[in-house]
């Protein structure tokens, strides 16, 4: 080779080279088309199968916004679609992963295809000879009728199973709160606090204000009982049974918590101005006269009244008829 | 021979066939109802200014209590409706280390400040603005309301989606609070931005 030949063969290769090199340089992606190449990746989640990149909407608007962001601050492609998939899954990419049970999605056209040649090719190299019609045909037919039967059989499941799995998932509100029904066992009184805060229109709501002041009350609150049992007591929409178990509660604890012997009497009247025949409050009367007001005859009355009820328990009877042997004795309320 | 193509044939048409349904059973299904990939993991941090404006509150202050974020808009009917509701809740936990974070979604802090004040606030609830959507998008709300609770140890242990009320609500914190993780609940339907 020439000096001059290898001089032209040197200065071509630079050029080659140079030429490489600029469009190398000017087709390397700028922030700007790697913004939007990531955009394009990831779906919109306000869209139908928008991509952010082409998506108007402003929560788009505000993702490609975190995705340039991030460009400029030197994140990689990989890690900025990766905080992505942590906050919203594999649901905001628009092609799914080729990783996991989505890597099907990828493979499955290239199985399908490969089957499909490999069949093609196996009818072409074994050729089906025509069969002679024998008299056998009609219970040979019968017998292609079942595999394709099972594959009707196998079809119909599938879509049964389908479709009871689509009704699950679109199935009706888990967590939505029904005041009468919801077992409220499990529930705080922080809970039912809420509830009745937030369903004071309710006409149900006198129920559960009743069962949340009876835990105040078992639980010697009389302060947080006292404010639910008045709402009940008070209330156009309770029933005269929670209308009266809230006057009885009331009256005990205006007696056992204050010592207020004419309120708690009242109170008791109201309730058998309801329900006449209220056992309850015809004895906690009684017990507030004799031992808060040492009224021994009305006391004495009271109680021969309730042992007059036919219903009385057993165990109640053995109660209030030593109540009453105590107080026809002259006997101080213990 | 015969019968054994046939029955690879059959094979395949199945599988072709079972392929199709599952991905059919896919068309239609709400992707903003896919288990949240937060669920279990460390809540995503924010620093966020009141809607008022002022002094941006973190995360990090209210570290070792539950933690209940709501994402809301006053153009979302559903939000509306299950206002009070977080309200009764916020004020019924105030004092049991439970706090209440509403951060406005896809909306001007004059918009969510107008909406508050027809629609009552609670003492002990914080409002918050998001600037950019980026806590929503930390957080992956694809619709409102969504509502997260995270745990005393910063974990996000539950999310409702869709309007929430206050048995709920409340029945999500009491089971935090018996240290169970309660996870995912749909409740409903979830609203865009209007002109989203």
């Amino acid at each position: 080779m020439s000096e001059r030949l290898r001089n032209v063969v040197t200065i071509g290769l630079l050029v080659v080279m140079a030429t490489v090199l600029v469009v190398l340089v000017a087709t390397s992606p700028t922030d700007t088309d790697r913004v939007q190449a990531i955009g394009e990746r990831i779906k919109c989640p306000v869209c139908q199968g928008e991509s952010i990149a082409n998506s108007p909407s402003p929560m788009a608007r505000d993702m490609m916004g975190l995705v340039a962001e991030r460009v400029a601050d030197g994140g990689s492609d990989e890690a900025i679609v990766d905080e992505l998939l942590a906050s919203y899954s594999g649901a905001v990419l628009l092609d799914p992963p080729a990783r996991g049970w989505t890597l099907l999605l990828w493979i499955a056209p290239l199985v399908a295809l490969g089957a499909g040649a490999g069949v093609i090719l196996w009818w072409r190299r074994h050729p089906v000879e025509p069969a002679p019609v024998t008299a056998s045909d009609e219970v040979t037919g019968r017998r292609r009728l079942v595999p394709l039967l099972v594959l009707v059989g196998a079809f119909a499941g599938i879509v049964v199973v389908a479709g009871f799995f689509l009704q699950e998932r679109a199935g009706p509100a888990t967590g939505a709160a029904d005041l009468a029904g919801e077992e409220l066992d499990d529930v705080s009184n922080e809970t039912m606090e809420a509830v009745i805060a937030a369903n004071l229109d309710d006409p149900e709501v006198d129920g559960m204000r009743l069962a949340l002041a009876e835990r105040y009350y078992q639980a010697g609150d009389y302060r947080s009982a006292f404010p639910h049992y008045l709402e009940v007591a008070e209330s156009d929409d309770a029933t005269e049974s929670q209308a009266v178990a809230a006057l009885i509660r009331l009256g005990w604890m205006a007696w056992d918590g204050n010592a207020e012997v004419d309120a708690a009497v009242g109170l008791f009247d109201q309730a058998l101005a309801i329900d006449a025949g209220s056992a309850t409050a015809r004895y906690l009367k009684a017990q507030v006269l004799w031992c808060g007001a040492a009224a021994y005859e009305q006391a004495a009355g009271l109680f021969e009244a309730v042992l007059s009820d036919p219903e009385l328990p057993e165990e109640s009877r053995d109660l209030v008829e030593a109540d009453l042997a105590a107080v026809n004795s002259g006997a101080s309320c213990t | 021979m015969n019968r054994g193509i046939r029955w690879v044939g059959y094979g395949i048409a199945l599988a072709a066939v079972v392929f199709a349904v599952v991905l059919a059973s896919r068309f239609g299904t709400d992707p903003g109802l896919v288990d949240s990939p937060l669920l279990g993991q460390p809540a995503p941090m924010f620093e966020l200014p009141p809607l008022e404006g002022g002094e941006t509150i973190s995360l990090g202050d209210l570290e070792g209590e539950i933690v209940v974020v709501n994402f809301f808009a006053s153009w979302c009917l559903q939000c509306r409706n299950e206002h009070a509701d977080l309200t009764s809740t916020a004020d019924a936990f105030a004092d049991q280390g439970v706090t209440l974070v509403q951060i406005a979604y896809q909306e001007s802090p004059p918009a969510s400040l107008q909406y508050l004040e027809v629609a009552g606030r609670s003492p002990s609830a914080l409002y918050l603005a998001d600037p950019g959507s980026r806590t929503a998008i930390a957080y992956g709300v694809f619709g409102i309301p969504e509502t997260f609770f995270i745990d005393e140890e910063g974990t996000v242990v539950g999310k409702i989606i869709g309007e929430s009320d206050a048995l709920t609500l409340g029945a999500t914190i009491d089971a935090i609070k018996r240290g169970e993780s309660p996870g995912q609940n749909v409740t409903g339907d979830t609203q865009q931005a209007p002109d989203g």
